[in-house]
Parts: C-alpha cells; structure tokens; sequence
C-alpha cells in the first residue's frame, strides 16, 4: 500500500516535471527568457524528476548529513525555506518597481509643469 | 493680510493634494490665492475635471499619471516647490477641509521654528472613528518620537525648505503625516502648532480605520529605524 501510494508521488511528481518543461521551452521560444534563466530552470525541472524517480539519491545527504529522520521532512523544509525566499525576493522587486515608478510619475508631472510654464 | 508675517510671500509656496475634487478645488484654490500667490495643485490621477478648474483658478498643477496617494502628491508638490525656489511651503488639503485664512498664522509662527503642525479641536462634528484614532495615534506619537503635538493626523502643516530637506518621507499613503512627525523628533527640529476651524464635508475622503492600522504598524518600522 505504502509503495503503491509512493510510486503515485513519483508519477505526480515526474509529469509535472515534464509539464514545467514544456511551459520553460514555450517561454524560451517565445524569449521570453534569456539563455541563464532557461538552462537555469531545465536543471530545476530535471533535478526535481531525478528526485521523484530515485528518492533515495538525497539519503547521504539527508540522512546522514543534516540528520533529518525522513525524507518528505527534508522536502518540507526545503519548500518553506524556498517560499520565503521567494517571498522575499518577490517584496524586494515589488519595492524597487514601486519607487521606479514613483519617481517616474513625480518626473512626469514635474516636467510637464515647467514645459507648460515656458510656453 | 489681516495679521503680519516676516516672511517673503513669493517665496511661499502652497501645495494642494487633490483627487477627483472638483466640488471644492476651485474655491480652495481661490481662497488660498487671496494670501499666497505660489499655488501647486497636484491632480493625483483624478477622473474629474480637478485639473481644469485648479487651471483656471490659477494654480500651477501637476499631474500625477497614475494615482501614488496623498504622500505621494503632496511629495511631489513639494519637489517642484523647493526646485522652483520655494523658502516656506504650506499644505493644504483639498477637499476644502481647511480654511485659508490661517495660513498668515502658520507664517508668522514658521518665523521662530522649523515646522508649524495644525490642529483641530476635537469636537462632536469630527467623525467617531476618526475621533478615537487620531487621540491614540497622537498618544502613540508622543510615547514614540517624543513630540508633543495636539493633532497627529492634520494635514494643514508648514514648514521651511531646509526643514523639508530633513523630513521628506517615504510613505505615499496617509502615513505620510506621522513619519513627517516621525522625522520631526529625529532631526530634533523646532516645532510649533495652530489651531485651525475644520470643515467635514458629507463625502470624506480621508483615513479610514484601515489607514490607522497601517499607521501604527509603520510607527513601529519608523521607531526601530531610528
């Protein structure tokens, strides 16, 4: 039962790796993505189905290294780490958008005050 | 000028933050054209014809293309006040909350401090929720920065060029108000008050509860920066 259900997690977790390929190969041939960030999420997308189809690559690791009992442990922790990074990463470039457009909109009004005072 | 001020009036620069306000910025504008003849109106990206009528009221006015909020506006009032030679900048909102003839007072008094803050009398006409959140962000204002200020919320201020330079903020929202006083209590700047009549029109437009809360939590940023 244990490994049936597991097997269902690999299958999940190899489609959806192939999935996200497809959508980084479309955003690639639209350049939409520039030749780091695509090689960069090719690795991701490859690497996460290495991980579905052979779990137990990571059990040095895991297991023996940062002495973490069970694997799914591991991916948890990974995941929030990830998210609040993400999360932050995200802010950082919503904050910086922000004042970029906040100074762009001041300059605009600003300029176009003076030009209407010189004619 | 019913009362003497010091102060060179060309050198006065009155900013107006206004949105969609075009059922009191024309009498606004003209009622500040009686006192200062510098008079900035900036549109926040309103839909109404603000922009027309503070035009042809005579006021400069800058044109936001899309909305940033009152610090936003009142920021960018500021910026090209102090750039086109502003030594004194009042502010007045624009909703027509304000009245006029209290900007001689502010002048007089900006002679002797860095920034005058105005204040309302908290009386029954004040709205209930604004009433009670604007007593604890004062009081909170007092615990945290050290400023003994009547009114914490009241947008009719006036300050110097020199004092802008210290106490230009960040915030583009309602927040503005507390971290200028937030800026205030760092610099360790004079400050003094005057009190104003307030006029509560039917469609207020200002803080809302949710504004206050934001407010105190960026209260709480400010005072961890210093």
């Amino acid at each position: 039962m244990i490994e049936s259900s597991l097997l269902g997690i690999q299958f999940i977790g190899m489609l959806f790796g192939v999935f996200m390929i497809y959508i980084t190969f479309l955003h690639q041939r639209r350049k939409e993505f520039t030749i780091k960030e695509s090689v960069f999420f090719f690795s991701a997308w490859i690497f996460l189905m290495i991980i579905a189809i052979f779990p137990t690559s990571l059990d040095f690791f895991v297991l023996d290294v940062l002495k973490i009992s069970r694997r799914l442990d591991f991916f948890i922790i990974l995941g929030i780490i990830f998210i609040v990074g993400l999360l932050f990463h995200i802010y950082t470039v919503m904050r910086t958008t922000q004042n970029k457009v906040e100074n762009l909109v001041r300059e605009i009004a600003i300029r176009d005050a003076k030009e209407k005072s010189r004619k | 000028m019913g009362m003497k001020t010091r102060v060179d009036l060309r050198k006065v620069f009155v900013v107006i933050p206004a949105r969609n306000e075009k059922e009191h910025i024309l009498k606004v504008v003209e009622d500040v054209k009686k006192y200062v003849s510098n008079v900035i109106v900036v549109d926040d990206a309103s839909t109404d014809n603000t922009k027309r009528l503070a035009e042809n009221a005579g006021a400069i006015v800058l044109r936001h293309v899309i909305n940033l909020g009152k610090g936003g506006a009142v920021k960018t009032g500021c910026d090209y006040a102090v750039e086109n030679g502003a030594k004194y900048v009042v502010l007045i909102d624009g909703d027509g909350q304000h009245e006029s003839k209290a900007i001689p007072l502010f002048l007089r008094q900006l002679n002797d401090v860095d920034i005058v803050f105005g204040y309302r009398k908290f009386s029954k006409d004040m709205p209930f929720m604004m009433r009670y959140g604007n007593f604890f962000i004062t009081r909170l204002n007092r615990l945290m920065f050290g400023i003994c200020v009547r009114d914490s919320q009241c947008g009719y201020r006036a300050f110097t060029s020199n004092t802008y330079k210290k106490i230009r903020w960040q915030a583009n929202d309602y927040s503005m108000e507390s971290e200028m006083i937030a800026n205030v209590g760092k610099n360790k700047l004079k400050y003094d008050e005057v009190e104003i009549k307030t006029i509560y029109n039917n469609n207020y437009k200002g803080t809302t509860p949710l504004d206050g809360v934001k407010i105190v939590f960026n209260m709480i940023l400010w005072r961890m920066r210093r």
